[in-house]
């Protein structure tokens, strides 16, 4: 009986303090309660709150703004099966019903909004009670606050009113917050961006490509402008002026970043940066820039690479004529933008489409290119500040910095000289000037001109659906152009599960 | 030092304590009686009768000539039974040791022991639910796996082969089982070790037998792990007496029938097809379309080509050796499967040792040991459009050719844009033969254990387990060919590397004390147990190689990051286990267990769960008022409940992780980047299911004929669940335990001796019912929708969900007045059920006008086995059946695409052309583009769904006994089978209708069940054999 004692004694050690045993955190990821410890960590969240706005930049952006503006269009390929996301965008035929639009990438946007804004929230909440450096704090606490801002801006652009987080969500029960209307979305955005403004460095003492004083001075100039707040933009546009920090490039067409070369540059106040290769840092917004179906031969000429591929599915990002026409005679803007291609794949007669030119610049491998995406050009800075100007009767101040952009582009001076006709020459100025960089629908929407301009837009789609892309025999669906509005409807997939809309 | 219980192995307790045990040889041994056992009737001895000392664990089985041997004091029963004759008890008298036992022939299998959790136990006295399948019964049919030879052989358990790729794609769900996110798959116990893998490696050859426990009481002994079943397999062991070595070896050939096959159009037809496609649309006919008869004779079938008549060969050789105080089981094993897609192989060398030694009368020692090495090669066959090899030569232009002039290979394959051809094709016959798709695994399963029995009755036992595996996954796409379509060549030529080590070890020990007092039988167990599995991968994706003959990482140009991982992953359980049964007289039966598991996958704050359950029977047929019977032989009722669970909930799922891979670049330089990108769960816990078992066993006419019923009832809860928030939350999801589904069902089992004499038939047959019900999800969700499923409160899980197709619009009135699809119905288009009556048809939204439209799972599943032997011949027919389930015919959105783009299902010639001639239904027009066609393509609908009920007989073996030959062979036998005879079925979208791929959902089928993507066909099997032994 002895051993059996033996055996019970042993049996009761063994099964003492099993706690140990049984807690095992992951070997080859962090978790939250390691994380948030330095200066690096906090470095490294910064650096992720980036992140998204590669893919804004990379997938949505241009379709959400500039092909839903009459910049661009979808170009549809008979062949191909309907794709209706684009196009419902580019078409104004978007459904929705109770402000809810199943839109995909209505809905990516949003999320990849709120995603900046979670990553930035988490940092916000523990960056003050870490020791480390002030100086790189106040650094990270800025583009942490800028990225925020900015995010936020998108949402009120796109959306108007949104839900308001400005804490991190810990549970599942603080996931779903109610919408707050517009005002109080900017109050905040207003509030984080002139908090960044005083925490970040001028570009010069910042690291290259990370949101500057310049930057957040322009996202705030640029917010004020939407809101018509004249001298507060005008002064913050004045402060970037006077700071030296930045100038026009004599070239245009040597001011858009190359997949490898000529990134951030002297004209740049805040771009969206890709790496070409393998990292998973690249970008291809080219190729859905590209016309299709188009062949390795085509397209060979336009990306420059070794491994070229060709292109099927449907064209997005097409100029339109009108945009084209836009550019005055000796615009040589014009030519920096816009290219031809003849896609002999075409269902079309006329096989010659118009692709964007300003940043199909070669690269080495198919579909990765390192491209940056401009956010602010200083370009903008003096064409803002002559609005600014302009709205507040400084009319002939504004004249002098609009003929400077003109100028640049190989055109005379503007014969604008009334308050409404400088408004009008800077109005279509920025048209040409931004093609294609995201500011066309925000220009009309900022004016409150949607109804006019996209309304008369697909008057004149519909009425000549070749000029617009369309084979012979085909034309628009149609509910093209039946639902222009200003904002888009809230994400479908977000209100099946939020109680709040 | 802390202790805790990872320093359980490397302690040097453990190794005292097995010190003690085994130099503790007990001084009082009893005298030994040997017999020889005999069958009553031809006098015959019978071999691998079990001889046991009744109330001890002392025992031994006869040898080949029927002799035994064991250790019994006077006074003590010798109970001694076996398999189809009447147990027979004998009292050792003192100074008789030579005792010759006549058995009695009885059609019961009663006495038989069957392998419990934990133990063994008198199938008589068996109080849940359980069913056992003896391996010798499976030998002859020619597959590979395990859960191939189930197939309908148990009631309750479904088995679907979802495709034929050699060596995967079993579905094996015990009562219907399933759940939104944990596995569903039972647990495997192998020789009482409860294995990580899966069973698909095991080499058949080596199991003795396997008992599958279905309801509560019997699988609550494995707690957090036992709520889909388990499945314990035991393998084959020595038996006392003589030595003895034996061959079984099989080879033959496998082909892809041309029935079922999935009908594609001949180039006749397709040329037919695109030229009325162009004239319909009033465009001009391409050149290469105007005359169709130009193709007359000139098919080529993509499909077929990628198919061959392939081998299979399997050998195993089986030594037994026995000498007094040690046996030895070795099973040297080596199959190799070519597969009937080219470039398919499957080969396996497998070698099991199991070993026993008996050191004294109260010590026993074993070990058992079981190598393997298994190399596949598979070509990337199923999935999708644009990945599988399958599906893309299936809608393959037929028109498109396959060798040259010269009769080589072609490379690459476009038409003009304008012939409508929107896509370049690799050479699929190339892509199967040029890509490199390997994975070798190298296994190794253990167990050592040791035994004492310090006073009679007890009996403490320690065993140790290791089980590791290692594979290397390899992969390379060379320059010259692609998988998918549109790829231009050369392509970029990449690898993928993936290697998993896993290792898991398990410590179990275990008290068990038997005793009788008076007619009060009881036995308690109690054990304690630890394990732990640590799973470490890395995986290296490289592309852009300059020479395809060298696919090394360092050939290739650039390493893909996001492809390139390295991976930990660990998990540990440490269990404390009891069980009681008592039986008053062998007839009132009561069992009790209870489990309680910690693990480390549990939230700290939900550690600890326990798991209990109760079960009682009761021996009808032993009670005075029907043992007078002469009609009912046997009859007992049982019920039982118990609570289990399901663990299968990731490993690290209740920690908010941080991934640091969430990179940025500035200026040209990446920087790293991190933010947390789920949410932690302190509480997570394991799906708890509580389940309800009634049953009854009936034998009539001397148990000629046996019966077996079971309904249970079960609720799972808990359920692992990833809650959908709002993404302005910054996650996605929140991983907890909510919901709770219902599942009930009926299961019927019956055994019959049809005929006895010189023929003897005798037929097995099983049906099962099983039924499930959503009960609730998360608060304020009561729906899941996947891409052609919705998950629904009140609804069976993941039913067919998308527009109720009513036919097309026949001509411009049916089109005026009925519902349309604003700007995209036209005549001769899909139209669509306006479930919601608002005018017009949407999809998805507030106006949704989605319904249900089909269900995966089948009515009722059934299997019939019919055994013949008539003389020296032995015939087998297997065959099983699912009745009422549907398939979604996913394929039919690439095979069925209106656009002209592809190859079409020969059924669209039938096709809307007109109002005069609107076809047969199914398809509509074609004119319009993908507008009015990707409505019927895009959008689920009930075009895609489609009855796949089937009854197929799964394997018929005539067998030849020879007997006898000279003084070499002892016996030897030959057969014949042919496996996967044929499948009755209405299904037309392919020859398996038991598939079901996932599509890429990510939920392994759990919420996506019984999607049709064409996978690899399963073979028909023609294969002759011996079993021979020396």
């Amino acid at each position: 009986m002895k051993k059996i004692n033996i055996f019970i004694v042993l049996l009761g050690i063994m099964t003492s303090s099993c706690e140990e045993f049984l807690t095992l955190t992951p070997e080859t990821a962090l978790s939250s309660a390691t994380f948030y410890k330095t200066e690096a960590d906090f470095e490294q969240a910064v650096n992720a709150t980036y992140a998204p706005l590669r893919s804004i930049a990379d997938d949505r952006s241009w379709l959400l703004s500039e092909m839903r503006s009459d910049n661009t269009i979808y170009a549809r390929n008979i062949n191909f099966g309907a794709t209706e996301q684009q196009e419902d965008i580019s078409d104004h035929a978007l459904p929705d019903a109770q402000g809810i639009t199943s839109n995909g990438h209505v809905l990516s946007q949003y999320r990849q909004d709120f995603l900046i804004i979670a990553r930035a929230n988490q940092i916000l909440s523990v960056i003050d009670e870490v020791e480390f450096d002030e100086t790189s704090k106040a650094n990270l606490k800025g583009q942490a606050l800028f990225l925020r801002g900015y995010a936020y801006y998108e949402l009120a652009r796109y959306f108007g009113g949104v839900p308001l987080h400005l804490t991190p969500v810990t549970t599942r029960e603080e996931a779903a917050l109610p919408v707050t209307p517009e005002e109080g979305i900017y109050n905040q955005l207003i509030s984080d961006i002139q908090t960044s403004i005083s925490l970040l460095p001028v570009r010069s003492n910042q690291g290259v490509g990370r949101a500057s004083k310049g930057a957040a001075q322009m996202l705030l100039a640029d917010v004020y402008i939407t809101q018509k707040k004249w001298a507060e933009a005008e002064s913050l546009l004045k402060a970037i002026v006077n700071s030296g920090e930045y100038e026009l490039i004599a070239n245009y067409e040597d001011v858009f970043s190359e997949s490898v070369g000529n990134k951030n540059n002297i004209e740049s106040l805040f771009e969206v940066q890709f790496l070409e290769g393998p990292e998973g840092m690249n970008g291809n917004f080219l190729y859905s820039f590209m016309p299709r179906p188009i062949t390795p031969d085509e397209l060979q000429p336009i990306t420059g690479t070794s491994n070229t591929q060709g292109l099927d599915g449907e064209g997005n990002n097409i100029p339109t004529p009108d945009v084209i026409a836009a550019f005055e005679d000796g615009d040589k803007r014009m030519d920096a933008s816009i290219a031809y291609v003849e896609i002999a794949g075409s269902d079309r007669d006329y096989k010659v489409y118009p692709y964007i030119k300003k940043f199909a610049k070669h690269h080495e491998l198919n579909g990765n290119h390192g491209i940056n995406w401009p956010i602010y050009r200083y370009a903008e800075v003096l064409l803002f500040l002559a609005e600014s100007l302009n709205e507040q009767g400084k009319t002939t101040e504004a004249a002098a910095l609009i003929n400077e952009i003109r100028n640049r582009a190989g055109l005379d001076a503007t014969a604008a000289s009334s308050q409404a006709e400088m408004r009008e020459a800077i109005f279509k100025e920025r048209r040409v000037e931004f093609a294609f960089e995201n500011k066309r629908w925000f220009d009309i929407t900022r004016a409150d001109r949607v109804q006019e301009i996209i309304g008369a837009f697909g008057q004149k789609a519909l009425a000549n659906p070749l000029d617009y892309y369309y084979p012979d025999g085909h034309t628009f669906r149609s509910n093209a152009f039946t639902n222009i509005t200003k904002y888009y409807a809230l994400p479908a997939s977000e209100a099946e599960i939020t109680p709040h809309f | 030092m802390k202790k805790n219980c990872y320093q359980l192995l490397d302690s040097k307790q453990l190794f005292t304590l097995l010190a003690v045990m085994l130099l503790s040889f007990a001084s009082y041994a009893q005298s030994t009686v040997s017999g020889v056992v005999r069958s009553e009737g031809d006098n015959e001895t019978i071999p691998g009768v079990s001889v046991l000392v009744k109330g001890t664990t002392r025992g031994t089985v006869t040898d080949l000539d029927g002799k035994f041997q064991v250790e019994a004091a006077a006074g003590e029963v010798l109970s001694i039974s076996y398999i189809g004759y009447s147990t027979k008890e004998i009292t050792v008298q003192g100074g008789q040791t030579q005792y010759d036992v006549a058995l009695v022939s009885s059609m019961s299998d009663l006495s038989e022991v069957v392998v419990v959790g934990y133990g063994s136990q008198l199938k008589k006295e068996i109080t849940g639910s359980v069913q056992t399948i003896s391996g010798e019964d499976l030998a002859d049919m020619p597959v590979s796996q395990l859960a191939q030879k189930l197939q309908g052989q148990l009631a309750g358990v479904q088995i679907n082969q979802t495709t034929g790729r050699p060596g995967q794609g079993m579905n094996v769900r015990i009562r219907g089982q399933l759940s939104v996110s944990a596995g569903s798959s039972p647990l495997y116990v192998v020789d009482g070790f409860p294995i990580t893998g899966d069973i698909a490696s095991l080499n058949p050859d080596e199991i003795q037998d396997i008992t599958i426990l279905k309801d509560a009481a019997s699988t609550s002994l494995y707690g957090s792990r036992a709520a889909n079943g388990v499945v314990l397999i035991t393998t084959k062991r020595g038996k006392a007496g003589q030595s003895s070595v034996s061959l079984n070896v099989y080879t033959g050939l496998q082909n892809v029938p041309h029935y079922n096959r999935l009908e594609m159009m001949d180039a006749v037809e397709f040329a037919q097809f695109k030229k009325e496609y162009y004239e319909d649309a009033g465009r001009d006919v391409p050149d290469m379309f105007q005359d169709p008869s130009q193709y007359v004779g000139q098919t080529q079938d993509w499909y077929d080509a990628l198919l061959e008549t392939a081998p299979i060969t399997n050998y195993n050789l089986t030594i037994n050796s026995n000498t007094e105080k040690m046996s030895t089981s070795v099973v040297a094993g080596y199959f190799d499967q070519e597969g009937v897609v080219l470039n398919t192989d499957y080969e396996r060398f497998s070698l099991r040792i199991n070993s026993d030694y008996t050191a004294s009368d109260k010590v026993k020692i074993g070990f058992n040991l079981a190598p393997q090495y298994i190399r596949d090669n598979t070509p990337r066959t199923d999935g999708s459009r644009g990945t599988g090899i399958l599906f893309n030569a299936l809608h393959a232009w037929p028109n498109m050719p396959i060798y040259d002039d010269e009769g080589e290979l072609t490379s690459f394959n476009r038409f003009p844009a304008e012939t409508g051809n929107i896509f370049a094709y690799p050479n699929y016959v190339r892509s199967a033969l040029e890509i490199t798709n390997e994975t070798k695994q190298t296994n190794l399963l253990s167990n050592a254990y040791v035994q004492y029995e310090p006073i009679e009755g007890l009996v403490v036992k320690s065993s140790i387990n290791a089980e590791i595996s290692d594979s290397k996954y390899f992969n390379f796409t060379p320059s010259t060919v692609t998988a998918g379509i549109n790829i231009a060549l050369p392509a970029v030529a990449s690898s993928i590397r993936d290697h998993y080590n896993n290792f898991s070890w398990l410590n179990e020990n275990t008290a068990t004390y038997t005793k009788s007092i008076n007619d009060h039988n009881f036995q308690l167990l109690g054990g304690f147990t630890n394990q732990k599995f640590r799973r470490e991968r890395t995986r290296v994706a490289a592309d852009t190689y300059a020479d395809d003959r060298l696919p090394t990482i360092q050939g290739a140009i650039n390493i893909n990051r996001g492809g390139t991982i390295s991976d930990v992953q660990e998990w540990s359980l440490t269990s404390f286990l009891s069980r009681l049964t008592y039986n008053f007289q062998g007839k009132y039966l009561m069992t009790a267990a209870i489990r309680a598991d910690g693990s480390s996958r549990f939230g700290a704050e939900n550690r600890w769960g326990v798991f209990p359950s109760f079960s009682a029977g009761w021996v009808l047929s032993d009670e005075g008022f029907l043992n007078t019977s002469d009609k009912v032989s046997f009859a007992k009722i049982r019920g039982s409940y118990g609570v289990t669970g399901n663990n299968n909930i990731g490993n690290y799922t209740q920690y908010a992780l941080v991934n640091n891979t969430q990179n940025h670049v500035f200026d040209n330089t990446v920087v790293p980047g991190a933010a947390i990108t789920s949410l932690s769960n302190p509480f997570l816990g394991w799906e708890t299911t509580k389940q309800f078992d009634i049953g009854f066993d009936l034998g009539l006419l001397d148990d000629r004929i046996t019966f077996i019923y079971d309904f249970y009832s079960k609720n799972t809860s808990n359920l692992l669940y990833n809650v959908q928030i709002p993404q302005e939350a910054g996650f996605g999801s929140f991983t907890d335990n909510i919901g709770e589904i219902k599942f009930w069902g009926h299961e019927f089992s019956i055994t019959s001796r049809n005929t006895e004499g010189r023929l003897v038939w005798t037929t097995n047959a099983n049906i099962s019912f099983n039924r499930n019900r959503v009960e609730a999800l998360a608060d304020g969700i009561d729906r899941v929708y996947g891409s052609y499923h919705i998950t629904q409160v009140g609804q069976p899980f993941g039913q067919f969900y998308g527009l109720n197709k009513l036919g097309n619009y026949m001509n411009q009135a049916d089109l005026d007045n009925s519902p349309q699809v604003p700007g995209r119905s036209t005549v001769g288009s899909i139209k669509l059920e306006d479930v919601n009556g608002d005018g017009i048809i949407t999809q998805g939204g507030d106006n949704d006008d989605r319904t249900i439209i089909g269900n995966p799972f089948p009515d009722f599943t059934y299997g019939i086995t019919n055994n013949l032997t008539y003389g020296k011949w032995d015939l087998s027919i297997i065959a099983s059946g699912s009745q009422g389930n549907h398939l979604y015919m996913r394929h039919l959105y690439s095979t069925a695409n209106l656009d002209g783009v592809f190859n079409m299902v020969a059924k669209a010639t039938d096709r809307f052309r007109s109002p005069e001639d609107p076809g047969e239904g199914i398809f509509g027009t074609t004119v319009g583009g993908g507008n009015v066609t990707g409505i019927e393509r895009d959008w689920a609908n009930s075009n895609f769904v489609y009855d796949a009920s089937f009854f197929s007989i799964k394997n018929i073996t005539l067998g030849y006994n020879i007997g006898k030959i000279a003084n070499v062979v002892k016996s030897a036998r030959v057969y014949a089978s042919v496996q996967n005879v044929y499948i009755f079925t209405p299904y037309w979208g392919g020859p398996n209708p038991e598939v079901s791929q996932d599509n890429g959902s990510g939920d392994g089928g759990n919420l996506s069940p019984g999607v049709d993507l064409t996978g690899y066909p399963i073979p028909r099997t023609f294969t002759v054999g011996a079993n021979i032994t020396f």
